[in-house]
């Protein structure tokens, strides 16, 4: 564009800061400190330079500030794209820009960047706060940018506000349309992750403590909805992974999972109704592969495949939120085959000579007993009848950890009590695994649906019994039931150890009745947001279309768009003719008479103010012979609908025919003065 | 291809000293930012469906809409605009000549109008509903003679400069250019009596000073406020005291001189003789212009230098501002 170089008015740049300030909030987790320091500051000195209180930095500083902040970023990013490190770029180059913001086009510039980092703030936050917050930093924008382009008037008289918000009101309609028909396709490509970072949740190595650490916070880990009643707490096993190999100190997993390359697929599970036994699961960002399941279930939607172990995994790892969906099969396949050898050899993997009392427990236990069952429940009545205690707070236990819980300290959390067990089952000769995830969850307002937290994170054993297949072997139901009864609250209650480290945690403070409240009431809104909004993918599309009549399909939803589109373009088109045509006619014979007067203006007859039909006629045929007639004609009939043919006042009849009479003369009109023209231009002098 | 739509617009906007800007004249198309804009959405676009996100799909619409509702805010900021030419200037050739627009506007706000097609261009303009603003426009001009206009452009980039829309005016009325003043090499020759008796006047003081009755014309500066105040009487200090002798400026004065310079003669002695509050009269081939003074005078003569031996007719440089509303009957 050529147009001069305009200065930034300070009330749009204010505008411009605000809008930053919002835009930014969402990513405050992320964002590298440094980088969120030098932002405010960069910000907070362009400010300053607008109110002359100190200067832009020249030239050079400029670019000593850029190549700092860029080596920083570049240090900090390490090599790995994201869509996280990406929108750490677009703060940083918004950051920099602050110092060469002088014309409009540099406004430009930032406001299309703080649009898109609006856009991709929604992959970081989805709840409805955030989403406001996104939606106010875009508002604040446009402000901005109307004040940009009219520099002299006050925000006042310029009534931005009231402006955007008439605006708003109008395109809302076509906006929900859109966003409920526009088909929504399958990814077009790969896209990079969005954050490499690593999330809260649990992870794919146990070694004593790690749990424990979780159990300290309250943030979701997801949400389920039932097809019927929410199952007993008791009954509530997610199962995440699974590890069967331990060094003595740590178990992890055998086959370390392959990473999971990002690839194009479907985040919706859909949102359908759920028959009794299903249940749809709302997953919070794990940047893991991992979909947690009842045991047994089936894969619903087609975002999980089944990965062995009855566990389901993402093809992509879940990035962000994610819904998928299973069905809990209540009658479980009766367990067919045996397992391999190598496979028996997996599960009975133990380092050779660790935690030796345990070993002479378990060989001791396996030759009292005959089948495998004797030795778990001997195991467990070990645990029910000595006094373990279940704690949040356990003593250390350096080396050979078995058997100091076992033995010594009998205060363990659930990884110690399941890597012990495993440990015995493994010594007696019980092939056994460690299965990984949450248990439990606390029911949302009304029971409707079920919220898994963090603190619900368990872990517990699997052991395989020939006949019977994987029986799941929680010993710390054992120890304290209250646990898998109720919740780790209850279990903790005497300890006061619950969320002891979370201050701020309103779990913390439920048995406060209005902060419990409140707190639910806020997780209601967010999870229906969640379920409805955020989640309207292709799957809840298609089955919203295929409830609606017409079953449409993906296809068809294009074109609906489509049409509704034209449509709307079409309605406001109409609408606004019809706003701008204040000085339409109500009076026939006004209306006929403009027409003409239109007409001979066209055809480049000056009409002045204060003519006479007459007079005008007169002209026009002057410069218009063939016209003569009609323009007489017309002058004829306007002088006698004004002012009266001759002595009598004309009846309305007549007055009635001459008005049809005039529509025909002006259409005649119309084309013997564009022949006329015609004719004209075609000659090379007129 | 460009002159082919030149004739469209020249045919859909007639030239006129007074225009409503309507749907059949304004105008609409994105600017560069708005075509950026465009492409943003498309972006936003991709990136919501390859991540499956949602909000940014219900961003993208919403940029969307407001992109389409822009379209008709800054469409609106148009309509209904009413421009008319108030005045059409005067000034010499190779100088910038003043016209006036009035605008108004009597249905919307119309916010930040710019008017270009002029230099140098105003800044934008606001006008309040029912409110009429006069923003002077300048003209180049490179030859003495009737000074047209040209086509005047209107835009808009309101409310968020993705947009533009625009409209033309083509004022029919005409400016006049003066020759470009040229201070004559040599002294006139003058076959007028008196010419020796003019050339003592030049630089005369007060000497001279002559008394006479006030006319129209006279410039208040000159009154004798004094004897105004002793006698009731307006009478004039006239100077030079040319009653006698008139001053005959000639354009036959000059032998051997082309046209154009010799205008340019005449009008610099004019200019000078106008202001050193002098008596003189012009003499054109074909015309005369008897002597006088004062700023109707000068300009009367400028204005005869201006249009001498150009085709006669065109409208005359004092518009009088028209009525106002086109009611015909």
């Amino acid at each position: 564009m050529k147009k001069p170089a305009m200065t930034i008015p300070a009330r749009a740049l204010f505008w411009l800061i605000a809008a930053f300030a919002l835009l930014i909030a969402p990513q405050w987790d992320r964002l590298p400190v440094w980088l969120l320091v030098s932002c405010v500051a960069l910000a907070g000195w362009r400010w300053l330079a607008q109110t002359g209180r100190v200067r832009l930095p020249g030239r050079w500083s400029r670019a000593l500030i850029m190549l700092t902040l860029t080596a920083c970023y570049i240090a900090s990013v390490g090599g790995h794209f994201t869509v996280d490190t990406a929108a750490s770029f677009f703060v940083l180059a918004v950051g920099l820009k602050w110092l060469e913001t002088r014309q409009s086009r540099d406004f430009y510039v930032l406001f299309f960047i703080l649009v898109y980092l609006a856009a991709v703030n929604f992959l970081f936050q989805q709840a409805i706060g955030w989403t406001l917050i996104n939606l106010v930093g875009v508002v604040l924008l446009l402000f901005g940018l109307q004040v940009l382009n009219a520099p002299n008037l006050s925000t006042r008289s310029l009534g931005v506000g009231r402006r955007l918000g008439l605006m708003l009101v109008k395109t809302l309609p076509v906006v929900l349309l859109l966003f409920v028909f526009f088909p929504r396709m399958s990814p077009l490509w790969t896209v990079p992750m969005v954050s490499g970072q690593s999330r809260t949740g649990i992870s794919d190595t146990m070694a004593p403590g790690q749990i424990s650490a979780l159990a300290q916070s309250s943030e979701r880990a997801f949400r389920v909805t039932f097809g019927g009643p929410i199952p007993p707490h008791r009954d509530l096993y997610w199962r995440g992974l699974i590890l069967d190999q331990f060094d003595g100190e740590t178990w992890t997993q055998r086959q370390v999972e392959p990473a999971g390359a990002p690839a194009p697929v479907a985040l919706d599970g859909g949102m359908g109704e759920l028959s009794p036994g299903d249940y749809s699961v709302l997953l919070e960002p794990t940047n893991q592969r991992w979909a947690f399941s009842l045991k047994p279930s089936i894969a619903l939607s087609d975002n999980i495949a089944p990965a062995g172990q009855d566990l389901f995994r993402f093809e992509r790892p879940a990035d962000t939120a994610v819904r998928y969906r299973l069905s809990n099969v209540t009658k479980p396949d009766p367990a067919t085959g045996n397992l391999t050898a190598g496979e028996r050899r997996r599960y009975l993997q133990l380092p050779a000579d660790s935690n030796p009392r345990a070993t002479a427990l378990a060989r001791r236990l396996a030759h009292q007993a005959d089948r495998s069952t004797d030795v778990i429940n001997a195991v467990l009545e070990r645990f029910r009848q000595q006094p373990y205690f279940y704690t949040l707070r356990p003593p250390p236990m350096p080396s050979d950890s078995v058997d100091a819980l076992l033995f010594d300290a009998k205060r363990g959390f659930c990884a110690h009590y399941a890597s012990a067990t495993a440990f015995l089952f493994r010594r007696a000769g019980i092939p056994a695994r460690i299965v990984i995830g949450y248990q439990g969850g606390s029911p949302g307002l009304n029971d409707q649906y079920l919220i898994v937290r963090q603190y619900d994170a368990h872990a517990w054993v699997e052991a395989w019994i020939d006949g019977q297949g994987w029986i799941r072997v929680d010993p710390t139901a054992a120890i304290s039931p209250e646990r898998i009864e109720s919740g780790l609250r209850e279990a903790v209650a005497d300890e006061g150890s619950f969320l002891e480290n979370n201050w701020t945690s309103p779990e913390r403070y439920a048995d406060v009745a209005a902060i419990q409240w409140v707190a639910l009431q806020l997780d209601r809104i967010n999870y229906q947001w969640q379920r409805w909004v955020v989640g309207y993918q292709g799957q809840s599309q298609l089955d919203l279309m295929s409830r609606m009549p017409g079953h449409l399909s993906l296809r068809d939803l294009g074109y609906v768009t489509a049409g509704l589109l034209a449509f709307a373009l079409l309605v406001a088109g109409l609408f606004s003719a019809w706003q701008q045509r204040g000085h339409w006619q109500r009076d026939p014979w006004r209306r006929q008479l403009d027409r003409g007067l239109r007409l001979i203006r066209q055809a480049g007859i000056d009409v002045h103010p204060g003519d006479t039909p007459d007079v005008i006629a007169r002209r026009a045929a002057q410069r218009y012979p063939d016209a003569e007639k009609e323009l007489t004609g017309f002058a004829r009939l306007a002088n006698n609908h004004y002012y009266g043919g001759g002595n009598t006042d004309l009846s309305p009849e007549t007055d009635r025919q001459n008005l049809g009479q005039l529509r025909k003369r002006l259409v005649r009109l119309r084309r013997v003065l564009r022949q006329a023209r015609s004719t004209r231009t075609s000659r090379p002098n007129r | 291809m460009t002159s082919l739509w030149q004739r469209w617009i020249d045919r859909r906007i007639p030239p006129a000293d007074r225009q409503q800007l309507n749907q059949r004249t304004i105008f609409i198309l994105p600017t560069g930012a708005g075509l950026i804009f465009g492409l943003l959405l498309l972006i936003m676009l991709v990136t919501g469906i390859n991540y499956q996100n949602s909000l940014i799909y219900l961003l993208t619409f919403f940029m969307g809409a407001l992109f389409v509702a822009a379209m008709h805010q800054t469409h609106r900021n148009l309509t209904g605009l009413e421009l008319v030419l108030v005045r059409a200037g005067e000034g010499f050739a190779g100088e910038l000549v003043p016209f006036v627009l009035r605008l108004g506007s009597e249905k919307d706000q119309a916010i930040s109008i710019e008017l270009s097609g002029a230099f140098p261009p105003p800044g934008p303009q606001s006008i309040e509903v029912g409110d009429a603003r006069d923003v002077t426009l300048l003209t180049e001009t490179t030859r003495r003679g009737p000074v047209s206009m040209g086509r005047v452009r209107i835009c808009t980039r309101f409310p968020f400069g993705l947009l533009e829309a625009w409209s033309w005016m083509r004022p029919r009325t005409l400016g006049l250019a003066y020759p470009r003043p040229l201070a004559p090499v040599q002294s006139p020759m003058t076959d007028v009596e008196g010419d020796q008796q003019a050339k003592s006047i030049v630089g005369a003081g007060f000497d001279d000073a002559d008394i006479r009755p006030w006319r129209e014309g006279d410039l208040s500066h000159r009154v004798l406020w004094k004897r105004f105040a002793r006698t009731g009487a307006l009478v004039i200090a006239d100077w030079s005291g040319e009653q006698g002798s008139p001053q005959w400026l000639d354009y036959a004065a000059y032998p051997g001189v082309d046209v154009e310079t010799r205008l340019s003669f005449l009008c610099h002695q004019v200019l000078e003789r106008d202001q050193a509050q002098q008596l003189y009269g012009l003499r054109l081939p074909g015309m005369t212009i008897e002597p006088g003074q004062g700023e109707a005078h000068a300009r009367r003569c400028l204005r005869a230098l201006a249009r001498f031996g150009l085709a006669s007719g065109e409208p005359g440089a004092d518009l009088v501002p028209p009525e106002e509303t086109g009611d015909l009957l």
